[in-house]
């Protein structure tokens, strides 16, 4: 017997009380951890976005479009910009009539560079050949194919209010790529810009949402991208290049109100918890005063009741953390994360509890442990000790 | 044994000075078993918090065993009072999450003896107060006079020269309450325990050697 193992014992006093207080815990946690994974998970593609790929957008906003013979001019001054390879994409905001619900990004790229920017996308030589020699082939991610029920070989027609010109786009599945990278979004459908292109009215012809270059020095990244913006200056539509981690960064701005919201609220959860745990154990030290009081009468000091008082808060704590990640984890792993990567990879390509979250998540239930037993654990180290035994008779 | 000179003790209830003792003067040899009686509010229990320990006088000198305990600081106090005093409460005051063997072994934490010493002594204590049948029993399990007991062999565990009993036998009937004074005097007689016993009840003063009353905080 020692010190922690009564502050243990003492968790059994009231089983009930106990557990409810132990599920108030967990309940914050699982919410925590959800909120958590959602900022992680919406701040992924920043995070670990490639340091060598400069991102070029129109220097207003990156909804707005650029003229497709910047790419070639990017690629004729390739050498003294310190490029290696460019590429380029345009969204074309499609949907598949007949899985009408289902949001999915379509993007019409170069299919002879776009692998070779993009080398985190894994799709088979036989597949990748397919698709280069079929104008009307697209490459799919797996996430999405799986979904969608479509395999190699599929014929699908999609429809896109951008380019009403065209009713019906007929494309055939050539490939499946799917990701060596948590940033790369599986649920994506490419396909040739030159088939898009040549069948858009005149007016919408020869443009290109943004040009992707990778550097010949990821550490001057931030320079290449001055040095391309400086070369289209002086024309109709200036440039802005970022390396795609600010790129992502810049995107996910628009979000910023959100994200902080959503902290905001993590850390209030936190504050609930404490609240609930605090009022348990300022009750069980109430209704133990007499306890306490004994126990200084019998020698024990004050900083050993603040142990007691600490310990059975961090306990309780601990308890509700493990329950809550032991609940979070399957529900993220299981459900949630698959539902959200299939439904929302543009956003979320990457759904998961991480460690980091985890430990985080325990963690902060450890610290509201101590938080919440700091005012009941001082109001004991000051109990005087005829008072504390005058409240048994 | 026990020396206390001149105490004098008042407690404030807002503004209002309420005297407990008044100037007592009182002189407990060592051995001796010592039960404190008077009306509710004479300042027995106070009295008793006194020499145990417990509390302040707001004037005067309390020296125990050679001790001027009134000037140790309160962490020399709780260390004083682990090491010299044994205390029995009306109520028992058992931890209910405790086994009977855990709650005496309790005050032995406080000290540097090895966990098994520790639970070789407790129940050693609890084989005095002959309950050794109930080591593993919880308070609940026990009957009012089974718990005292438990509490006396928490209170002596520690072998402390002193102990102090409030009301001890206050929630007992009579024929438990006769244990517990067989058991305190056995102490007393046996391993030389000085005794202050506070109670109410003169049957239970009769067993003890020399009875004091307390009037309006000073000696009769």
């Amino acid at each position: 017997m020692n010190l922690f193992s009564i502050a243990f014992k003492n968790l059994a006093r009231n089983r009930f009380r106990v557990v409810l207080t132990i599920l108030g815990v967990a309940v914050p946690v699982v919410t925590f951890v959800l909120l958590r994974t959602v900022i992680w998970a919406w701040e992924l593609g920043a995070e670990v976005a490639a340091k060598d790929r400069v991102v070029t957008r129109h220097k207003v906003t990156f909804i707005m479009t650029l003229p497709s013979r910047y790419v070639n001019e990017l690629q004729q001054h390739a050498k003294e910009l310190g490029v290696k390879q460019s590429t380029y994409a345009v969204w074309f905001g499609a949907k598949d009539p007949a899985h009408d619900k289902e949001f999915f990004a379509t993007l019409g790229v170069d299919p002879k560079t776009y692998l070779d920017v993009y080398t985190e996308m894994s799709v088979t030589p036989q597949e990748k050949q397919a698709w280069l020699q079929n104008r009307k082939g697209a490459l799919v991610g797996d996430v999405l194919a799986r979904k969608l029920g479509w395999k190699v070989g599929d014929k699908v027609t999609l429809q896109t209010p951008f380019y009403p010109d065209t009713p019906n786009w007929e494309f055939a599945i050539e490939g499946i790529y799917q990701a060596t990278a948590k940033s790369v979004d599986r649920s994506s459908f490419f396909f040739h810009y030159d088939y898009m292109n040549e069948s858009v009215h005149a007016l919408q012809r020869d443009q290109v949402g943004w040009i992707v270059s990778r550097v010949v020095d990821p550490s001057r990244a931030a320079e290449v991208g001055v040095r391309i913006d400086k070369m289209f200056e002086q024309q109709e539509t200036q440039t802005l290049s970022q390396d795609e981690g600010a790129f992502q960064a810049s995107f996910l701005a628009s979000f910023s109100a959100l994200l902080k919201t959503l902290n905001v609220i993590s850390i209030v959860i936190l504050v609930i918890m404490s609240l609930i745990l605090g009022n348990t154990i300022a009750m069980g030290v109430r209704e133990r005063t007499n306890e306490y009081g004994v126990l200084r009468a019998v020698g024990f000091l004050p900083k050993h009741l603040v142990i007691f008082v600490l310990g059975e808060s961090v306990l309780l704590a601990g308890f509700g953390g493990a329950l809550g990640l032991l609940l979070a984890y399957p529900f993220v792993e299981q459900g949630l994360g698959r539902f959200i990567e299939e439904n929302m990879g543009n956003y979320f390509p990457y759904f998961r509890v991480t460690p980091e979250t985890a430990i985080a998540a325990f963690g902060a239930s450890l610290v509201v442990g101590v938080l919440a037993a700091a005012i009941p654990a001082y109001r004991v180290s000051k109990l005087r000790v005829v008072e504390a035994l005058r409240r048994v008779a | 044994m026990i020396k206390l000179s001149g105490i004098d003790k008042t407690y404030y209830r807002g503004d209002e000075a309420v005297k407990v003792l008044d100037q007592l003067t009182l002189d407990i040899p060592a051995g001796s078993f010592e039960a404190l009686m008077g009306p509710s509010g004479s300042g027995k229990s106070t009295l008793l918090n006194l020499i145990a320990g417990l509390d302040r006088p707001s004037g005067g000198s309390i020296e125990i065993a050679g001790q001027r305990i009134d000037q140790l600081s309160e962490s020399q106090l709780a260390q004083w009072r682990a090491d010299n005093v044994g205390f029995i409460f009306q109520s028992y005051n058992l931890l209910p999450v405790l086994t009977a063997v855990e709650n005496v072994e309790l005050p032995l934490l406080l000290t540097t003896v090895p966990a098994r010493e520790r639970r070789r002594r407790a129940e050693t204590a609890l084989r005095i107060v002959g309950l050794s049948e109930r080591m593993h029993h919880y308070p609940r399990q026990l009957s009012g006079g089974q718990e005292q007991r438990v509490a006396i062999a928490r209170a002596i565990v520690n072998d402390p020269k002193l102990l102090v009993c409030d009301e001890p036998t206050g929630d007992l009937d009579r024929h438990s309450a006769d244990e517990v004074l067989r058991l305190l005097e056995t102490l007393n007689k046996e391993m030389h325990k000085t005794i202050v016993m506070v109670t109410h009840d003169p049957v239970a003063a009769e067993r003890a050697g020399i009875v004091r009353r307390l009037e309006k905080g000073a000696l009769a």
